[in-house]
């Protein structure tokens, strides 16, 4: 229905949005199952569309193939490094910039063109596999904190870097880390033909905000957002919801009626020290009306005032 | 620790050993010499360095960490010349701002300040630091926290008298301004404080440069250069006492914003069999080297939920003097429940150590939690039932058992007929599972 997809096409338009809007690094963890780089395409051309450069760092599949689906409008907005056709620069062709991959990302950044800058890294797991993850880890830092250089205006530059990762490529320390450096992070997932998105948002010296999305990625690279899978698998028993109450069986009397609470509110306790108790403390003799000692003697008690020692035989 | 060791036993010593060590000496013993004699150098002199203040228990000299609650904890603040590991929470929201206390409480104090980071410029790190709150407006911002407070707190406890005198937490602000001091979260702090303090910066992506690609001794380049920066600051500042200059010494305040991030070049973060494994714990203890022997703190940041090597987490730790953890509460399933939601993590004392001393000055209480109000960042003893957390099996934190004030966790005096009006609570009790040691010993009562 044309109002559903309207409203469709809002919604999506925002979601994606709200992720390029935050700036920084957009990490998207995909698997084997839920793969990330439509996602990422789609993201591409949200950004092409508002009329951004691309910048594109293509390493795990052909040209060809990455511009595979996207319109004219968008292809001509994509600025593609090709580092999957030649990775080690064999052909010596001199396109190449010198320092490898992350030489290629340094440039990117160095490039200052006035306007929000979008690039696009896929993948980011085909770094890591090649250098090491600190290295990574400080390219993509400098990239996304990237200080203005002199000459250029000082406004303020917005640097996105769209990273896709595969996360069962890697153990939990290069996951770890670089989740620890991105400021929006997109894991990918879904059930039976739908896909989700859990998404973090991680805004400085805030708390991170969670949102899970359920979409389609329609052939043009628009995302259509969907509604959820019904609920009828696993409503999840809140465990709080029913609490033990503890006044129940208590042996003693937690709603006092007036009449005890003065009763209660007149008793002195044993140990707490008022005057009266001083008083009592420094002058032994006038208590002495309270405590009397009864004392029964039994058969076997001795009464002889004698001291009971003197009978042995030491 | 370089000139600040007390005379312990020695009260009102020789001549000598007074004349030896007066100048350079904080000590609580004051010689009594004859004033009629008109020497004024006669007897140590009690040099105090602002925003210090000797420990009550050893004389030791110590700073506050900017937050008066977690001086209490540790023992009355931070000891000149040690270490204050701070773990980071998960997502690294609440550490900044135990960071941000420590430099602001610096710049209050006139300390000067070295702060290093490889994430943020240590100049916006400065920018944000809170703004502290005046003795007059302290009074105000405090009662208006008090005024939020539920009417049923208002019912005064009737204590037994023995356990009148033990020490309560202290939440509210202390009269005397010279040592800890309270922040307001919500403000910035004002830019000429900043501009009239001193402070040194070290910014990793600017100091290394690209060309620095050799590793030496098994430190990372990001390490050494640090230790250098540092090393360099305190001899020509004259903090380790290298320039006896006649003007008055300071402390330095060093801090190290999360260390242990791939971005300072360190692998810990990112493999268990890391290359530099020892890196670290390197760079740990020729820090604390050069801490001893000079008049300075330092607090270090570290995001160790992120390191994967656990027996690296336990070498940090032991190389640390003092050691807090931040637990927020933030995605982990406690944050739904209602028995925390007056709180927003929990705060845990690893270590303290021990200073020129067999015992450590812990705290009684050991659970803790935080909760970041508005404007102030708050430590409290916790107060729940640990009943209902392990009858749902979630993970209890390991702590001492709690004193609980819950009903259903006491275990209720034996009377068969409880009176009207009669009863009084016993402010601890024990837990349902079986009378601990623990609490038997506080149950005692007096005679």
């Amino acid at each position: 229905m044309p109002s559903e997809g309207a409203a469709g096409c809002g919604r999506w338009s925002e979601m994606l949005e709200s992720l390029l809007a935050l700036g920084g690094l957009v990490l998207l963890r995909d698997s084997v199952e839920w793969e990330g780089r439509s996602f990422l395409k789609a993201l591409i051309r949200k950004a092409a569309l508002s009329g951004e450069q691309v910048r594109i760092l293509g390493c795990e599949v052909s040209e060809e193939e990455f511009r595979e689906g996207f319109d004219s409008d968008v292809n001509s907005r994509l600025v593609y490094h090709d580092l999957f056709r030649d990775p080690l620069n064999w052909s010596k062709t001199g396109e190449a910039p010198p320092g490898g991959p992350l030489g290629a990302l340094r440039a990117m950044c160095k490039r200052t063109d006035p306007g929000p800058v979008t690039i696009a890294i896929d993948s980011l797991s085909w770094l890591l596999l090649r250098q090491p993850c600190t290295t990574v880890c400080q390219v993509l830092h400098a990239l996304s904190h990237r200080t203005p250089c002199p000459g250029h205006s000082p406004a303020v530059e917005q640097v996105r870097v769209l990273g896709l990762l595969h996360e069962e490529l890697h153990g939990p320390g290069p996951v770890g880390a670089l989740s620890s450096l991105a400021q929006t992070e997109v894991t990918l997932g879904g059930t039976a033909g739908l896909d989700s998105a859990h998404i973090v948002f991680r805004r400085p010296r805030q708390r991170p905000t969670h949102q899970t999305q359920w979409f389609s990625i329609l052939p043009d690279f628009s995302l259509d957002l969907q509604e959820g899978p019904r609920l009828e698998c696993q409503p999840h028993p809140d465990p709080y919801t029913s609490p033990v109450d503890p006044t129940t069986h208590l042996t003693f009397n937690l709603r006092l009626s007036k009449k005890e609470k003065e009763a209660r509110d007149g008793l002195t306790l044993p140990f707490q020290f008022s005057s009266e108790k001083q008083q009592a403390l420094l002058r032994p003799g006038q208590g002495q009306a309270a405590s009397h000692i009864f004392y029964e003697p039994d058969a076997y008690d001795d009464l002889d005032q004698e001291d009971p020692d003197d009978d042995l035989d030491v | 620790m370089a000139a600040v060791a007390t005379c312990g036993a020695g009260a009102g010593g020789t001549e000598s050993m007074a004349a030896a060590t007066s100048k350079s000496n904080v000590t609580s013993f004051q010689r009594r010499g004859p004033r009629a004699s008109g020497t004024d150098s006669g007897g140590p002199r009690l040099v105090s360095i602002a925003g210090t203040r000797p420990s009550v228990r050893n004389g030791q000299l110590l700073v506050s960490t900017g937050l008066p609650a977690l001086d209490q904890l540790l023992g009355g603040g931070l000891a000149v010349g040690t270490v204050l590991l701070v773990e980071e929470d998960k997502y690294s929201i609440y550490s900044p701002l135990l960071f941000k206390y420590f430099l602001a409480e610096g710049i209050i104090n006139g300390h000067t300040l070295l702060v290093a980071s490889a994430k943020e410029d240590p100049a916006d790190i400065l920018q944000e630091l809170p703004a502290p709150l005046l003795d007059d407006s302290c009074k105000k911002e405090f009662d208006e926290d008090v005024c939020n407070k539920k009417p049923e707190s208002d019912i005064k406890m009737k204590i037994a008298w023995r356990y009148q005198l033990s020490p309560k937490m202290e939440v509210g602000p202390v009269t005397s301004s010279r040592f800890g001091h309270y922040y307001d979260v919500s403000k910035r702090i004002p830019r000429e404080l900043i501009e009239t303090s001193k402070w040194h910066g070290f910014f990793l992506p600017e100091k290394m440069s690209s060309a620095d690609k050799v590793e030496c001794c098994s430190l990372t380049p990001g390490y050494m250069k640090l230790l250098h920066f540092i090393q360099n600051i305190i001899y020509e500042e004259g903090f380790d006492g290298s320039n006896p200059q006649k003007k008055q010494r300071n402390i330095l305040r060093i801090g190290i914003q999360s260390l242990g991030l791939p971005l300072w070049g360190d692998d810990v973060c990112c493999s268990e069999n890391c290359d530099s494994s020892h890196s670290l714990s390197k760079f740990l203890y020729i820090l604390r080297g050069l801490l001893r022997t000079s008049l300075s703190a330092c607090i270090i940041t570290m995001p160790t939920h992120l390191i994967q090597n656990k027996a690296i987490i336990a070498r940090v730790t032991n190389l640390s003097d003092t050691v807090v953890a931040l637990e927020s509460f933030v995605g982990s399933e406690r944050e739904t429940n209602p028995l925390y939601k007056d709180y927003h993590g929990l705060i845990h004392i690893r270590q303290i150590p021990r200073l020129n001393n067999l015992i450590c000055d812990e705290s009684d209480v050991k659970d803790l939690a935080f909760k970041l109000k508005r404007k102030l960042f708050t430590i409290e003893a916790e107060w729940t039932v640990r009943e209902r957390d392990r009858k749902k099996g979630l993970p209890l934190p390991l702590v001492h058992p709690p004193m609980a004030a819950a009903a259903s966790a006491l275990q209720p005096a034996h009377r068969p007929d409880p009176k009207p009006g009669a009863g009084y609570f016993f402010l601890v009790s024990h837990g349902v599972q079986g009378p601990s040691t623990w609490a038997i010993l506080h149950c005692t009562p007096g005679p």
